[in-house]
């Protein structure tokens, strides 16, 4: 049975962003911090393997402050 | 009265300060830095609409006007506003002013990262499944990854 993978964003009211990912194997989900960092224009000021990261899940902390400058409005 | 505001982007200051630099002896004319996350002329021009402002923006000057308060937001080439206040305000008020569209520059940030995340996600392998507000006003977006070779 193949794994769903999901990844949560959540955009809090500041414009502080964290992200969580579900399913995602081991380190696998360190990708998912580029991913998003390139999504965001943003620069990720922390991140923590959650205790059941043997179980390939992550969370990835990130800052919308550094972001909003490069957001492209074009 | 006229007081004038340095802001500080919120990633060159540890925490939020509120100093009063020079009083110009006269009693009226003030600075003091107020620390702020704002940095995008566009967002901040938004966060003063907010406000209720009647807003004249360009790249590096911003121009403000409320009932009896007009403001001149300048960006200097470090990247770091000055504003301006001139009217019916002290620096107490001038300062709960910037407080306030601190917090309505935040709603805009917030507003533009996800409409950056709708818009871009699917490019990146990631196709928005939902999106839930909280009651704190957060916004929760659920992708599912759309290409194995992505992780």
């Amino acid at each position: 049975m193949t794994r769903r993978e999901t990844v949560t964003v959540v955009v809090a009211a500041d414009g502080t962003v964290t992200a969580e990912t579900h399913g995602v194997h081991g380190r696998a989900c360190i990708d998912y911090i580029a991913v998003l960092e390139d999504l965001l224009d943003a620069t990720t000021v922390s991140s923590a393997w959650t205790p059941d990261y043997h179980h390939a899940r992550t969370r990835v902390e990130t800052t919308a402050t550094e972001a909003v400058p490069d957001v492209d409005r074009a | 009265m006229s007081v004038s505001l340095i802001l500080i982007p919120a990633a060159l200051a540890a925490a939020a300060v509120i100093q009063a630099r020079a009083g110009g002896g006269g009693g009226a004319s003030t600075v003091c830095t107020v620390s702020t996350r704002m940095r995008d002329s566009v967002l901040l021009s938004a966060a003063l609409r907010e406000t209720g402002a009647v807003v004249t923006a360009g790249d590096d000057v911003v121009d403000a006007a409320w009932q009896g308060v007009e403001s001149r937001f300048t960006r200097g080439a470090d990247g770091i506003w000055t504003a301006h206040f001139r009217g019916d305000v002290d620096e107490s008020r001038a300062v709960e002013i910037v407080r306030r569209l601190d917090v309505a520059y935040g709603r805009q940030v917030q507003a533009a990262v996800v409409e950056r995340l709708r818009d871009r996600a699917l490019a990146a392998g990631l196709r928005l499944e939902s999106e839930t507000v909280a009651d704190d006003a957060a916004v929760r977006l659920v992708f599912a990854v759309e290409r194995e070779d992505r992780a």
